[in-house]
């Protein structure tokens, strides 16, 4: 599976439920793939695409999809202690694990003797799982978006992309907005 | 925005408006001051609360944690984050903070909260601020107002005889407007000492 893979089956799985994108290839590939309302491109912020989810949850009592990265992830692994201090969050917490900083030029993320899914355990997430499979990638999600509990779905990406599309160039508060108003709809 | 009816703007505010606020024997207690402004946050229609422990906050967080509720979020930064999800939602959220927190938070705020336009209120308290003399706090007391400015944040330092007119203010830039908000502590608001 590659990024642009486990991006669309996040898509697929998840046509209206608010999906936050974490800032770098994941936003650019979404907004690609799909430029739904449920959207959210973090284009900056780098490690708050969970927290920003969690407070979806939290405060609208909805499911609440963050697709996160490994170096995000990296930078803020306290929103896990966050989201899993709540055992009845509705968020599911989608971890893209390309192994590297994509956007940045590719270094490697320190984290080859990390374990994720033992963090997410750890933190108090009711279910943590892997895979490598897109089609797996959304059935997990599926089922996770029916768990009124904080899930975790790790995936290790092995794959390259072909062609990363352009920079999120939206007008950033229009942005906002249009995701508002659509999550007042749910 | 009006200055005039919100008392001394950010600059004005030094020794003697934190001296005019200790005075007197009938003066409510911290703990009072506090709970009133909690009162008049919850009923503008802010919330829900976040936040990161301070000591000058503590009175205020332990009448947020009394009954309205206030969730504790371990990083400043993250606790923007978590409330920008809230406001997406379509709730007023606030987040309470320290000013040390605020330096840690000023990417949240300047890649995320200030440029998508998201109405949030922070409530940062003011250490490093008289009579705070602690050193490691000295440098952020004193780049915390100019910060917030630098951001694009409206900010005033709230004074107990005001608080209607400072939250009815806060309420109009975050809903109205748009864009986050602060409301400055000084330490003696709510009875802290150094």
């Amino acid at each position: 599976m590659n990024k642009t893979e486990a991006v669309r089956a996040v898509i697929e799985a998840a046509p209206r439920e608010p999906i936050v994108f974490t800032t770098g290839y994941s936003c650019r590939i979404a907004k690609h793939v799909a430029d739904r309302p449920n959207h959210f491109y973090m284009t900056g912020s780098m490690g708050l695409a969970a927290s920003i989810a969690t407070g979806l949850a939290l405060a609208g009592r909805m499911h609440a999809v963050a697709v996160d990265g490994d170096g995000s992830l990296l930078m803020n692994p306290g929103c896990l202690i966050t989201a899993g201090m709540t055992a009845d969050l509705p968020l599911v917490h989608v971890l893209l694990d390309d192994g590297a900083y994509a956007s940045t030029g590719g270094q490697d993320t320190p984290s080859a003797r990390a374990d994720f899914v033992a963090w997410a355990k750890a933190c108090g997430y009711a279910s943590a799982t892997r895979t490598r499979d897109p089609v797996e990638l959304a059935l997990l999600l599926r089922r996770a978006l029916a768990t009124p509990a904080p899930s975790f779905i790790h995936c290790p990406l092995a794959d390259e992309d072909e062609r990363v599309p352009p920079r999120v160039d939206l007008e950033l508060a229009g942005h906002f907005r249009r995701f508002s108003r659509h999550v007042a709809t749910l | 925005m009006s200055t005039v009816t919100l008392g001394a703007p950010r600059t004005a505010a030094g020794p003697s408006a934190e001296t005019a606020e200790t005075a007197g024997p009938a003066a409510p207690s911290g703990a009072e001051t506090a709970a009133e402004l909690a009162d008049l946050l919850v009923e503008a229609g802010f919330g829900p609360f976040f936040g990161t422990p301070c000591g000058i906050l503590a009175p205020l967080y332990r009448a947020l944690e009394g009954g309205i509720g206030l969730h504790t979020v371990p990083r400043e930064d993250a606790a923007v984050g978590v409330a920008v999800g809230a406001a997406a939602a379509g709730r007023r959220p606030v987040v309470l903070m320290q000013n040390s927190g605020l330096g840690q938070s000023v990417n949240a705020l300047a890649s995320l909260a200030v440029p998508y336009q998201v109405p949030l209120l922070l409530i940062v308290s003011l250490r490093g601020v008289v009579p705070d003399p602690t050193q490691e706090n000295l440098v952020m007391g004193r780049i915390t107002e100019p910060l917030l400015e630098g951001c694009g944040i409206p900010a005033f330092r709230l004074c107990a005889d005001r608080f209607p007119a400072q939250i009815a203010w806060a309420r109009r830039v975050a809903g109205m407007e748009h864009r986050p908000v602060a409301l400055l502590v000084p330490p003696r608001l709510f009875g802290w000492s150094a």
